[in-house]
C-alpha cells in the first residue's frame, strides 16, 4: 500500500502525461511504426499476395544493378532541387515586395490572393497545368503570340522526354511557392526595425542592408523551410502521377511513383519495399538534421 | 528625394500587381475554361476571354449523382479526420505542454520524425492490412489513415500554443473544485480557439486534398473522393476540359472560401507549424 503510494507520487507527472498521450501514441505506433518495420522486413522477401519467400539481400542487389533506379533517383533529385531553389527565389522575392512599406490592407489582400495556389489540391493544380501545357494549349498559344514559337511547331510539353520533368517541376514550383512566401514574410516581420534605422543613419546601400541585415535575419527560417520543402518534394507523388504518370519512357518518373507502380501494377511488393526502404534512409538522413534543429528550438 | 521615394513606391506596387497577375493566371484560366463551351478551349492563338458564356459544364457536374457523391464523401472524410485529429491531438499537446515527464524529448522527436515519413512507403503495408481487416473500399480506412499523418502536425501546433498560455488559470479553477478535465475545458480550450481553428483548417485542407491513399485504398465509385474523381475524369473524358475545370473549381471553392474568412488563423497555423516543427 505504502509502496504503491510512493510509486504514484514519484511518477505522478508521468502517469498524468501518459493518460493524455496514449491515444496519440497508440495510433502512431500502430499506423506508423508497425508499417515501417513491416516494409523493412518485406524488403528481404519476395512477396506475392499468397506467400512470402526469404531472398535475403536480393531485392537490394537487383535494385542497385538496375539503371532505371539510378535514373529515377537522379530525376527525383533534379525535381527536388529545382522546386526548392525556385520556391526560395520566388517566395523570397514576393515576401520582400509584400514587406515593403505598402498599405497594410493591400498587403493582406495580395497575400491572400497569392496563397490560393497552395490551397489547391495537387491533383487540381496538375490538371490545370495539363490543360495549359497541351499542344494546342494556352502556354504554346502565348509563346506563339509573343513570336517566340512558330504556331505550326508547337511543343508537346508533357509528351516529350526532354520537357516532361521540367513541366512537372514548373507546376510544383507554382503550387507550393506560397508556403515560402508566407514563412519568409513572417520571418521578415520578425527582424527588428532598429537594425534598418541604424543602417540608414550610417548611409548603408539597400543591397548592403539586404546582405548584412535581411539575409542573416532570415537564416533560421530559410534553413527550416528549405529542409521541410526538400523532404516534402522528395517524397511527392501526386504531381508526377497526375500529370505524366512518370512518362514518356520514364523521363519524369520519381521515386514515389516508381515505388507505387512497382508495388501496385507490377505487384513486386518485395522489390518495391526495398526501393521504399532506400528512400526512407535518404529522407531519414535529411530529416535527422531537421529534427535535431526542431527539438533544440522547442527546448 | 521625395519624388524618388514616391517613384520607388509606385514601382513596388506595379511589380507586386504584375507578379500577382502572373501567379494567378492558371487559376483565372481554370475559371474561364469552366464557363466556356469546350470547343473554344484548344486554340492558337488562344481566346483570352470566353466568346460565349455558359454554365453548361457546372450543370453537367452538379446533375451527376456520381460526382455529387464524391463531394459528400470528401466532406465526411475531411470533417471526421479534422475532429478526430483535433481531439486526440489536443490531449497529447496538453500533456507535452503541461507536464515534465520521462520520455518527453523522445515523444517530441518521434512526432517530428513521423512528419517526414515518405508516405508512399506506408502504402504497401496499409494496403495489406486494410484488405485483411476487410476495410478495403471503405471511407473508414481513409479516415484512419489520414489521421496518422495529420495528428503529428496537430499535436505540435497545439502544443506550442498551449505552452504560451499561463498555467495559473487552470490551477485556480482546480483549486475552486474543478477536475483537471473541467479546468481544461473551461479555461484552456476557450483561450486557444485561434490555434484550434488554424490546426483544424490545415488538417481539413490536407484531408480534402489527399490523393495517394485514396488511390490505393478505394476502388468503387460510391466511395471515391474528389481528388480521385478529378483524376478519373481526366482519364475518361480527356477532351471535356470545361467539365473538368468546372469540377476543379467546385472542388477548390470550399477551401478558398474558408480561407478568405479565416486567413488570419490559417497563416498563423502555417507559420507556427513550421517554426515549432
Amino acid at each position: 500500500m505504502a509502496k504503491a503510494l510512493t510509486f504514484r507520487r514519484r511518477y505522478r507527472q508521468e502517469l498524468q502525461a501518459y493518460a493524455f498521450l496514449w491515444p496519440a501514441l497508440l495510433i502512431l505506433g500502430l499506423l506508423m511504426v508497425y508499417p515501417l518495420l513491416q516494409v523493412i522486413r518485406m524488403s528481404f522477401y519476395e512477396v506475392s499476395l499468397q506467400k512470402e519467400t526469404w531472398v535475403g539481400l536480393d531485392n537490394y542487389a537487383q535494385l542497385l544493378k538496375t539503371s532505371l533506379f539510378w535514373q529515377v533517383l537522379w530525376q527525383t533529385m533534379l525535381f527536388t532541387a529545382g522546386s526548392v531553389i525556385l520556391h526560395l527565389v520566388i517566395g523570397l522575392g514576393l515576401a520582400l515586395l509584400l514587406h515593403a512599406r505598402i498599405n497594410a490592407r493591400v498587403r493582406n489582400f495580395m497575400r491572400g490572393l497569392l496563397i490560393i495556389p497552395w490551397l489547391l489540391a495537387p491533383t487540381v493544380a496538375g490538371m490545370i497545368w495539363v490543360l495549359m501545357l497541351a499542344p494546342f494549349g494556352v502556354v504554346n498559344g502565348l509563346l506563339a503570340s509573343l513570336g517566340i514559337l512558330d504556331s505550326s511547331a508547337t511543343i508537346n510539353w508533357l509528351g516529350s522526354p526532354e520537357t516532361s520533368l521540367l513541366s512537372v517541376t514548373a507546376m510544383n514550383v507554382w503550387r507550393a511557392f506560397p508556403f515560402f512566401m508566407v514563412m519568409l514574410l513572417a520571418g521578415l516581420q520578425a527582424i527588428p526595425d532598429e537594425l534598418y534605422e541604424a543602417a540608414d543613419i550610417d548611409g548603408t546601400t539597400p543591397l548592403a542592408k539586404f546582405w548584412y541585415i535581411t539575409l542573416p535575419g532570415l537564416r533560421g527560417v530559410i534553413t527550416t523551410v528549405v529542409l521541410l520543402d526538400s523532404i516534402w518534394t522528395f517524397r511527392a507523388f501526386d504531381p508526377v502521377y497526375v500529370m505524366t504518370g512518370g512518362g514518356p519512357i520514364n523521363s519524369s518518373e520519381v521515386l514515389a511513383t516508381a515505388i507505387y507502380f512497382d508495388a501496385f501494377q507490377k505487384l513486386k511488393f518485395g522489390y518495391a519495399s526495398a526501393e521504399a526502404t532506400v528512400m526512407f534512409l535518404i529522407l531519414f538522413a535529411v530529416s535527422a538534421v531537421y529534427v535535431r534543429r526542431a527539438v533544440r528550438e522547442i527546448g | 528625394m521625395r519624388a524618388r521615394r514616391r517613384g520607388a513606391h509606385l514601382a513596388i506596387y506595379a511589380i507586386l500587381v504584375a507578379a500577382t497577375i502572373i501567379m494567378l493566371f492558371p487559376v483565372a484560366w481554370m475559371l474561364t475554361v469552366s464557363v466556356r463551351p469546350n470547343v473554344e478551349v484548344m486554340k492558337i492563338p488562344p481566346d483570352w476571354i470566353p466568346a460565349l458564356f455558359t454554365l453548361e459544364a457546372y450543370n453537367k457536374v452538379l446533375r451527376s449523382g456520381r460526382y455529387l457523391r464524391t463531394f459528400a464523401n470528401t466532406y465526411f472524410v475531411a470533417l471526421a479526420v479534422t475532429l478526430v485529429s483535433l481531439f486526440i491531438g489536443a490531449m497529447a499537446a496538453y500533456a507535452l505542454a503541461r507536464f515534465r515527464f520521462k520520455g518527453q524529448r523522445a515523444v517530441l522527436m518521434f512526432l517530428i520524425t513521423t512528419q517526414m515519413f515518405p508516405l508512399v512507403l506506408l502504402c504497401i503495408p496499409y494496403f495489406q492490412v486494410v484488405v485483411k481487416l476487410g476495410l478495403y473500399d471503405t471511407l473508414t480506412s481513409l479516415i484512419i489513415v489520414y489521421v496518422t499523418f495529420t495528428l503529428p502536425f496537430c499535436i505540435l501546433m497545439l502544443r506550442s500554443y498551449f505552452a504560451q498560455i499561463p498555467k495559473d488559470m487552470e490551477e485556480a479553477a482546480m483549486v475552486d473544485g474543478c477536475s483537471r478535465v473541467g479546468a481544461i475545458l473551461r479555461t484552456l480550450l476557450p483561450l486557444s480557439y485561434p490555434a484550434l481553428i488554424g490546426a483544424g483548417l490545415y488538417t481539413f485542407l490536407l484531408a480534402w486534398n489527399e490523393f495517394l491513399f485514396a488511390v490505393v485504398l478505394i476502388e468503387a465509385w460510391e466511395k471515391r473522393v474528389i481528388t480521385m474523381a478529378i483524376y478519373s475524369l481526366m482519364a475518361e473524358f480527356v477532351t471535356d476540359w470545361s467539365m473538368m475545370m468546372a469540377f476543379s473549381v467546385l472542388a477548390s471553392a470550399p477551401l478558398v472560401i474558408a480561407f478568405i474568412f479565416l486567413q488570419r488563423y490559417m497563416v498563423r497555423g502555417m507559420t507556427a507549424g513550421a517554426i515549432t516543427a
